[in-house]
């Protein structure tokens, strides 16, 4: 049975219509201990059955162990969002119901290879790092503030090559939830150590990154 | 089984100013019934929204008194159709797009500034809702995201066998203890008055369920915690007596307060800030209209909520032509 339905394919169709490069989905399983990862690579497929400029590609990261450190892949199901090149871009567990929204945003930017809005401040200190930035962004499905937050985070790994953003589903990682404390979602966690909690706008998101780096 | 919700914003030409005959700001059960009519009926017509469409009716799990669904539905699936009947009419929806300043120019335009861009429009309909009101009470700020909650959809899961307390035993906090119910290990909520003002269908299914347990007549004075929550303190309102709970989490539903802060000195607003409005929902600005929760005197219900989109957009209809 398919996941999405034909009004719900043809948005996807219109919104992945115009992408200017091809972009990889690169999808993360393993054998046991997964409970998605089976949903997840049938969602992708078909999605990519929506656009010729989207393909995807399945591996089992406890086999294709090079290609999961290459795209540093510790836990499945993962999707990393290639585009031109890698931009960092990656989602953690099923995106589902609202988390659907961040998914195809992901696909935009990484097909756009650009921030689909980002505010000239943001931009300009985001293309004058000179450190790595990891945004790691906690949310659960049926969070409506929550891709908002992620899409921001999106937004500024395409924007520079040394901010990569994980946006991972609270619910399917509680280890990884419980280490960051996660007890409320959207939470933005930068380089481990500073915390924006909520839809926060782009400035504040900077502040935690000057914070994070000083 | 799954659902797959397609939002977002939408693209825009850049470097030019879009012209509307109506924008609508909030994208809740008032600004989308709007939107519907005003689109059906060939009025160019903007929603925008700070956040994902669908308004407190989407935080809200399961919504059983909208007339139509005999077997009641989830709130997020109620105006994820809302949002998809105002798109197929051709209005456009800008989500995650924060109004800051309406200004008005002349008889018929007005300028909507927002975090990304200015518009021009004819007509202005305000219809921002309201937000889960805070109790501005030690501990509650510091850990807001560290176990305090005003969204039970969204972080009601990550409490998942846990300990929960639910302040405020109205209609909203019973309904949301509900979902909570499902994940923690025990629901404690604690009510200031002496009784529970929730409908009395909510009210059994609570009171009956083995997680659940009931403190009337308190007022919460703390919530108390180390790196996250750890509890609450309370007062018997009756005896004085102190008493602490302990719990992982507090989820706050104590009422709403309206989303005008950016409205201040524009139209007129209540002590509480609410916009006064006349019976065709008028505010006292030309050419601003306001619908839904956010309007003095309206009660926070998805149906009150679309009737006012509803004459909204016959207001509407009625002013455009006239200009």
């Amino acid at each position: 049975m398919a996941f999405l339905n034909d009004e719900t394919r043809g948005q996807v169709t219109e919104m992945l219509s115009d992408l200017p490069d091809q972009v990889q989905m690169l999808v993360f399983t393993k054998p046991t201990g997964c409970q998605y990862c089976d949903v997840v690579t049938e969602l992708l497929t078909e999605v990519a059955e929506t656009s010729e400029q989207v393909s995807l590609k399945v591996y089992d990261m406890t086999v294709d162990t090079e290609k999961a450190a290459e795209y540093r892949i510790d836990k499945a199901p993962a999707i990393a969002l290639v585009g031109a090149r890698d931009y960092g871009l990656r989602y953690y567990g099923l995106p589902s119901n609202y988390e659907f929204s961040t998914l195809l945003h992901g696909i935009q930017v990484a097909g756009h290879g650009a921030a689909a809005q980002l505010d000239a401040q943001s931009k300009e200190y985001l293309t004058s790092l000179d450190k790595e930035i990891f945004c790691q962004v906690f949310v659960t499905t049926a969070c409506p503030h929550c891709p908002g937050a992620a899409a921001l985070a999106f937004d500024m790994a395409v924007t520079s090559d040394l901010v990569n953003a994980e946006v991972i589903e609270a619910q399917e990682f509680p280890q990884l939830s419980s280490q960051n404390n996660v007890m409320g979602v959207p939470l933005s966690v930068i380089n481990h150590s500073e915390r924006v909690e909520g839809h926060a706008p782009a400035s504040h998101l900077v502040a935690a990154m000057k914070k994070s780096l000083a | 089984m799954f659902d797959f919700k397609v939002s977002g914003k939408k693209s825009r030409s850049q470097g030019e100013t879009q012209q509307y005959d109506l924008i609508v700001v909030g994208g809740g059960a008032a600004g989308l019934t709007c939107a519907i009519y005003t689109s059906r009926d060939s009025i160019k017509t903007l929603v925008l929204e700070k956040e994902a469409t669908g308004g407190l009716a989407a935080l809200t799990g399961q919504i059983e008194n909208y007339p139509g669904f005999p077997e009641g539905i989830n709130g997020l699936d109620l105006m994820e159709k809302f949002h998809q009947q105002a798109e197929r009419f051709g209005a456009t929806i800008q989500e995650f797009e924060e109004v800051t300043e309406v200004e008005p120019v002349s008889k018929g335009l007005l300028r909507v500034h927002t975090t990304e861009a200015v518009y021009e429009t004819k007509l202005v309909l305000l219809a921002t809702g309201s937000q889960p009101k805070q109790l501005h009470i030690p501990g509650e700020e510091e850990f807001a995201g560290r176990g305090v909650s005003y969204c039970a959809t969204c972080d009601g899961p990550l409490f998942s066998g846990q300990d929960v307390i639910i302040i405020g035993a109205g209609n909203s906090g019973l309904q949301e203890g509900l979902s909570v119910l499902n994940y923690a290990q025990s629901v404690t909520f604690v009510e200031f008055l002496p009784h529970s003002p929730a409908e009395k269908i909510l009210q059994d299914r609570v009171m009956g369920h083995e997680k659940s347990a009931f403190y009337f007549n308190q007022q919460v004075l703390e919530i108390k915690g180390d790196t996250k929550v750890t509890g609450i303190v309370m007062q018997d309102r009756e005896s004085g007596e102190l008493q602490e709970l302990a719990a992982n989490g507090v989820f706050i539903y104590v009422g709403y307060a309206p989303d005008t802060k950016f409205l201040q000195g524009l139209v007129d607003l209540n002590r509480w800030g609410y916009i006064e409005s006349d019976a065709k929902l008028w505010t006292s600005v030309e050419g601003i209209m306001a619908a839904g929760d956010v309007r003095a005197a309206n009660p926070a219900q998805v149906s009150i909520a679309v009737g006012d989109g509803a004459k909204a957009a016959l207001a509407a209809r009625e002013y455009l032509a006239a200009l």
